[in-house]
């Protein structure tokens, strides 16, 4: 092979939509996701938009107050299960994972073009319900039962969407957990990997052993939905409250899902952006999996008003409180890695510290919440809305918008207009607070959640958030308009460390990468994936 | 579902159009920890140890079936001791027939792991039922 | 080990179903007791036996091709295919009966049933029926597994798909062990 041969980048070579939508190329399929993750973020952004629209004023705006109740449901479905769950992992941790182990692919690259499909499939599914019988599911992303099970709205086919999202989901998590144990570059130990693919690791689990329970228990709503059966019916013996135990068994682990790989984006664009090593490396790898693990055990703080018992209510509240030390661990890492590191102030840094600000916010709320005696006044308010747009969007959102900005120059070569990155920051920025702090206090005072309508002393607060609304669609418009426009901008060829303090090994291959990911064999710094001391030389 | 995606792989071995062997360095498909050595023995068990462990398991079931035919004032006791036989019957099937004994021992902790993980999850349920 | 990340989904998936069972069997002990009566212990039996034969059966065929014989391997494989179809034959037979019976969700007998023993009956068809489902799938896979072994690309030196379908029937075999007991042995 001549070496032009060898260094054609991924995005050239075979070209025509068969060659990408049949890649097996992690890379090419990385980009599948991104692009249509992106897109369904928009169909879900506007879904938002048009809620805060509704929110404006008190009363009737545009919508029944049903057609409200679908809007909503669509909103968490669209966000969760098509945006937030799949997101990093899928586009980010597709595309770098197997580059910064060393390697050339993930384990399984079939299994991983099969991930895509089922993911697009499950999309559709969940898309179509707009388009027949009596619309859109109106039951809330929850699916609670009874009224799940009786509802004449398409909550079978949104149910059943999900259940096929969650194979995709299963499907990733199995892969990359066989392509971190199998595949790492010689000298490559667990302890000298990157912290994204810690990350990813523990993430990884997560997808993989809470998936499969609300896989069973949305089959079990689809059964009783077709079977007219009550499995969740106290006259015949049930309990509502079991499918809320099922239900939320998986969905607190899957905010882990989300939250997780943001954290390894963090852990990866500050010691770049400060040019020096990562405060406490195995105390961030280590606490990673605390956070899978005692994750797992906090399901019951979503119930505190449900009707469970004493006993567990405490245990639950207890377990929640525990979660929160690991990842403070990690904040505080992040902090003093800034600390006496040259700081060299660019996009994807500002992101990274608005993500620390904001998920520092959302995380707080959430001990708030974790606290029995304020929970009961705060559940199903807009507090706990406040609180996980915090922490997803603020915190999960806007790391993979730093990510974007991060590794840009990479995936395509090229690079985007910083001066239009830094303003779209500001609006992001400013936009996302003002949009949802005023929720925060609306909670506090007593705005109930997934209501269409409100008193008029929760007026003045609800107007400040659909303004914020505002000025966050135009950041995102800014945003990825300019993201865009950089696949014009032609300027100097991008090298292989556009950031020039870039230390993992995606970092030392061309921008961007060859097929085979490197066209040079990796060099790894010696004592670890942050040796700023001992920086490998890469010529161009 | 299930069906189409780990059979893909299982067919034939994942041959990637590129690959770093051209590069000198070991290719992705080879398992790195090996590389180099001679291949590992592998444990073969026997015919013979495959058939006593089936006899175990008939004995273990007959056992659970005599127990609950035979001993029917037992009650919530005869719960728990099917269970138990139950469990340590998977534990003959995960050790022998599946090999777990003779493998890395990595698998052996993850699917302790595993279990570990589920049972917590029936327990906590229990005890927020137990305790209404 | 791939083979062995997806058993652990499945684990929890059925782990769902049996926190199900315990929850609902503690809330109604009597009802399930009750409807119990119902299924038939020799046929649960019976298909215990059969389909732990077939895990020794599928065992030794991964013995058979790690000592290169490829036929006894195939024979063996067959035989646990034969297995299976004895194992869904006698789930017909039990199934059909109680269909006869009305029990089946959203017939007339199932929908008079007192509180409790609806949940046993609907949770007895759910989660026999997923058990079967898996049923069929393992013996596809066993299908092909005999299929390459035929074919020649199983050899004594790469027999990952034989050992990958056995870890799936073992699964199966698993999730019976305790299906049994909880349905059929509640005395």
């Amino acid at each position: 092979m001549t070496s032009k041969a060898m260094s054609l980048s991924y995005l050239q070579g075979k070209n025509g939509i068969f060659s990408w939508i049949f890649s097996l190329d992690h890379k090419r399929i990385a980009l599948l996701y991104l692009y249509s993750i992106l897109t369904f973020f928009i169909t879900g952004a506007t879904l938002g938009v048009l809620m805060r629209l509704e929110l404006l004023n008190p009363g009737k705006d545009l919508m029944e107050a049903q057609t409200y109740n679908q809007v909503f449901t669509m909103h968490g479905v669209i966000m969760i299960f098509l945006f937030i769950i799949p997101s990093i992992p899928a586009i980010f941790g597709n595309f770098f994972l197997p580059i910064m182990l060393g390697t050339d692919d993930v384990s399984f690259p079939r299994l991983n073009l099969l991930s895509w499909w089922i993911y697009i499939i499950g999309a559709i599914m969940a898309l179509s319900t707009l388009l027949w019988g009596d619309g859109p599911a109106d039951t809330g992303w929850t699916f609670y039962a009874p009224y799940s099970v009786k509802t004449g709205t398409n909550v079978t086919m949104s149910v059943l969407a999900a259940f096929v999202l969650g194979f995709a989901t299963i499907l990733t998590g199995l892969n990359f957990i066989v392509t971190i144990h199998r595949l790492r570059t010689p000298g490559m130990t667990f302890l000298k990997m990157p912290l994204f693919a810690w990350a990813l690791y523990a993430t990884s689990w997560i997808q993989l052993l809470a998936t499969p329970i609300i896989g069973i228990t949305l089959l079990m709503i689809t059964a009783e939905r077709v079977f007219g059966v009550g499995l969740f019916d106290p006259s015949i013996g049930g309990d509502p409250i079991l499918y809320q135990h099922l239900f939320w068994i998986y969905s607190h682990p899957a905010v882990y899902i989300m939250a997780l790989p943001a954290f390894g984006i963090i852990s990866e664009i500050l010691p770049t952006f400060a040019n020096r090593t990562i405060f406490g490396y195995k105390a961030i790898a280590f606490s990673s999996l605390a956070i899978a693990f005692v994750g797992y055990f906090v399901w019951g703080h979503h119930m505190f008003t449900a009707g469970m018992s004493g006993t567990a209510r405490i245990i639950f509240s207890v377990m929640t409180f525990l979660v929160a030390i690991p990842t403070s661990v990690k904040v505080f890492n992040w902090v003093a890695t800034l600390y006496k590191g040259s700081i060299n102030v660019q996009p994807p840094l500002l992101y990274a510290l608005a993500f620390i600000f904001q998920f520092m916010i959302g995380g707080l709320t959430g001990v708030v919440l974790g606290a029995l005696a304020a929970d009961i006044h705060l559940h199903d308010t807009h507090f706990v809305v406040g609180h996980f747009h915090y922490v997803m969007f603020g915190g999960t959102g806007f790391a993979l918008f730093g990510a974007l900005h991060y590794w840009y120059p990479k995936m395509w070569g090229r690079m985007y207009n910083k001066l239009v990155a830094n303003i779209a920051f500001v609006f992001l920025f400013i936009g996302f607070n003002m949009l949802y702090f005023p929720m925060l206090v609306l909670g506090l005072m007593g705005m109930p959640r997934r209501y269409y309508d409100y008193l008029p002393e929760f007026h003045v607060p609800n107007m400040i958030s659909t303004y914020g609304s505002w000025i966050l669609a135009t950041g995102l418009l800014l945003m990825f308009g300019n993201l865009i426009a950089g696949a014009w901008r032609k300027r100097e060829p991008i090298g292989r460390n556009y950031w020039k303090t870039g230390i993992t090994l995606e970092w030392q291959t061309l921008s961007p990468p060859p097929v085979s990911n490197f066209d040079r064999m990796p060099v790894l710094p010696k004592n670890g994936p942050y040796d700023y001391d001992n920086k490998p030389e890469i010529e161009e | 579902m299930a069906l189409g995606g780990f059979n893909l792989d299982l067919f034939v071995s994942p041959v990637l159009p590129h690959s770093l062997k051209h590069l000198n360095i070991m290719s992705n498909q080879k398992d790195l920890k090996t590389e180099g050595k001679k291949a590992p023995e592998v444990h073969i068990s026997s015919y013979k140890d495959h058939f006593n462990t089936l006899l175990a398991l008939l004995l273990l079931t007959f056992i659970t079936v005599a127990i609950s035919v035979f001993g029917a004032n037992l009650r919530s006791l005869s719960v728990f001791t099917a269970l138990l036989i139950a469990t340590v019957k998977v534990i003959v099937v995960a050790y022998y027939f599946m090999h777990l004994k003779y493998d890395k021992k990595l698998y052996t902790w993850l699917l302790i792991i595993v279990v570990i993980l589920f049972v917590s999850f029936t327990v906590l349920t229990s005890i927020e039922y137990l305790n209404r | 080990m791939g083979m062995w990340l997806f058993l652990f989904t499945e684990i929890l998936l059925f782990g769902g179903l049996f926190i199900v069972y315990m929850v609902y069997r503690s809330l109604n002990p009597e009802a399930f007791l009750m409807a119990s009566f119902e299924l038939n212990v020799w046929m649960g039996t019976t298909n215990t036996v059969v389909l732990l034969v077939s895990s020794m059966t599928i065992a030794m065929s991964i013995t058979a091709i790690q000592k290169g014989n490829r036929k006894l391997s195939i024979q063996l494989m067959v035989l646990t295919l034969v297995a299976a179809v004895i194992f869904m034959v006698v789930k017909y037979f039990e199934w059909s009966a109680k269909i006869e019976h009305g029990l089946f969700p959203g017939q007339a007998v199932y929908d008079n049933l007192p509180p409790g023993e609806s949940l046993f009956f609907f949770l007895y068809f759910f989660m026999t029926g997923l058990h079967v489902f898996h049923i069929i799938i393992g013996s596809v896979v066993i299908g092909f597994a005999i299929h390459r072994t035929a074919k020649g690309r199983t050899t004594k030196e790469k027999y990952t798909l034989t050992e990958n379908a056995g870890l799936l029937w073992h699964l199966v075999d698993l999730i019976w062990i305790y299906l049994f007991p909880l349905f059929y042995l509640i005395h």
